[in-house]
């Protein structure tokens, strides 16, 4: 049965939410939309924060929901905390528009 | 048929409360409304930095929002200070709001020649609408007169999974009894408005869903910089908010899964049809709660993640949280704590039924936790520069 404290919304995400602390190195075992997956946490996990469920490449889109949260600013190893230092926004990017801008 | 006991209004609306706002035009009346409003118990001062040197869509903007506290159901009547000529009048104000029947008064500190005798008029006339306000009586009436107001405020990661579900339950439990929500915070729609759009009642709306984050997307961009930090904010951030999709997504939750009716401007009258609507404003919670006050919303809930001062003068603050930390480090600010839900054995359905039965009590009049401490901010959106 998986870990009702490690939540994953919609069978496509390739993440979970952490309603506990997780510690680093900690075997936890998600419920995938009815199907089981067990993973080895590599990180020290906040209350609230994300887990990967896959491996993520750079630029790869992260899901949450189903939908897109945004994409991986660097490679994402299952297990690995999931936050502002590996994911990027694809909304709200007036850096972006700038430098495209500067380039043009 | 459900009842609660509220006021009623002779342009047909009704109260769930009985205020008397004191309300300044221009930051040069603020002063005076907030010292005749520390004399005359119960009266509301509303007070900002807006109301003189603005463009014209942002003096449209500023008016029609005063002019929605003024006319709000839970107003029974309004003292409107202004300091002198202004161009959000104040006589003008003030007769707007008289003509849906309300007790209504224009002080002007340059008329009564100076600040003392200012404030000794707007004192005057406050002291006598909160004595009259006091005399009504409370009756009953339909639910399906209420407006649900819906804001999330410093969301986490718990506030999709637990605490935007009771709040979208206990809204759509008043919208099949007649009655009306609406929800607001246009840039947290990021990433979610293609399924948000696909629930308007016709293609017309769907498309103007549509534009309305596409507006606010090019805003941001037009800055020049990335908007992490301000969307997603540090203590979305702390609460394990990574981006504004997920933010967005999580915060679309509050507002369920069926159809949308239409969307407003920024303290737009709420329409009288039953139904859920969105208020176009930005996600800063002041100013989108402020918003919705002038939209005509009776009480708000406040659905929270990491807990939040964010309160309302003219609506009762109703706070809910499903994160079980903030309901323990933030007592005074949880209203309702439904954490059993997220990390127990209680169900979502049980969350709502706890909503549910603090709205109808907060309607007959229990006062909430924001009330009881005179908690509240008020900041109108501006568009534009001063000039």
């Amino acid at each position: 049965m998986g870990d009702s404290h490690i939540i994953v919304v919609d069978s496509t995400d390739n993440l979970a939410t952490a309603v506990r602390t997780v510690d680093a190195g900690e075997t936890v075992t998600v419920d995938i939309g009815g199907t089981e997956r067990t993973i080895t946490v590599g990180d020290d996990i906040p209350f609230g924060h994300k887990i990967a469920l896959t491996d993520i490449d750079e630029g790869e889109t992260v899901y949450k929901y189903g939908k897109s949260i945004g994409y991986a600013s660097e490679p994402i190893a299952a297990g690995d905390w999931v936050h502002v230092h590996n994911v990027e926004s694809n909304y709200g990017r007036g850096d972006q528009a700038a430098e495209q801008t500067a380039d043009g | 048929m459900s009842e609660f006991y509220g006021y009623e209004r002779s342009d047909g609306s009704i109260g769930i409360r009985n205020f008397v706002p004191i309300i300044a035009t221009a930051p040069y009346a603020n002063d005076t409304v907030k010292r005749a409003a520390e004399i005359v118990d119960d009266a509301i001062p509303i007070t900002h930095p807006l109301g003189r040197c603005q463009t014209k869509p942002d003096v449209f903007q500023t008016y029609r929002t005063l002019l929605g506290y003024g006319t709000h159901p839970n107003t029974y009547g309004t003292v409107v200070v202004a300091h002198a000529g202004e161009i959000v009048d104040g006589d003008e104000l003030a007769d707007d709001i008289a003509e849906t029947g309300r007790p209504s008064a224009s002080v002007n500190i340059h008329r009564e020649k100076g600040v003392m005798k200012g404030l000794e008029a707007t004192v005057n006339t406050a002291q006598e609408m909160v004595q009259d306000a006091s005399a009504m009586r409370r009756e009953p009436f339909d639910i399906s007169h209420l407006t649900f107001g819906i804001n999330c405020a410093t969301s986490d990661t718990t506030s999709g999974l637990c605490q935007h579900k009771a709040t979208a339950g206990a809204a759509w439990r008043l919208i099949d009894q007649g009655g009306r929500a609406v929800f607001a915070e246009t840039p947290e729609f990021f990433g979610g408005e293609d399924g948000l759009a696909a629930r308007a009642v016709n293609d017309k709306l769907n498309q103007e869903i549509l534009d309305r984050v596409e507006n606010w997307d090019q805003r941001l961009r037009d800055t020049g910089y990335d908007v992490r930090g301000a969307q997603p904010t540090p203590d979305n951030m702390d609460g394990g908010l990574t981006t504004i999709e997920e933010k967005a997504l999580g915060a679309l939750v509050k507002s369920g899964d069926g159809p949308i009716q239409d969307i407003v401007d920024y303290g737009e009258k709420i329409p009288d049809g039953s139904g859920m609507y969105i208020m176009d404003t930005p996600g800063h919670g002041a100013e989108s709660v402020t918003g919705i006050g002038a939209g005509g919303a009776h009480f708000m809930v406040i659905s929270t993640g990491q807990g939040h001062t964010l309160s309302n003068a003219i609506m009762p603050t109703i706070k809910i949280t499903g994160n079980p930390n903030s309901a323990e480090r933030v007592p005074e600010e949880t209203d309702i704590d439904v954490s059993d839900a997220l990390v127990g054995d209680a169900s979502i359905e049980w969350a709502t039924d706890q909503l549910w039965d603090e709205v109808m009590e907060v309607a007959n009049g229990k006062q909430t936790l924001s009330e009881v401490l005179g908690e509240s901010q008020f900041a109108i959106h501006r568009i534009g520069p001063s000039t």
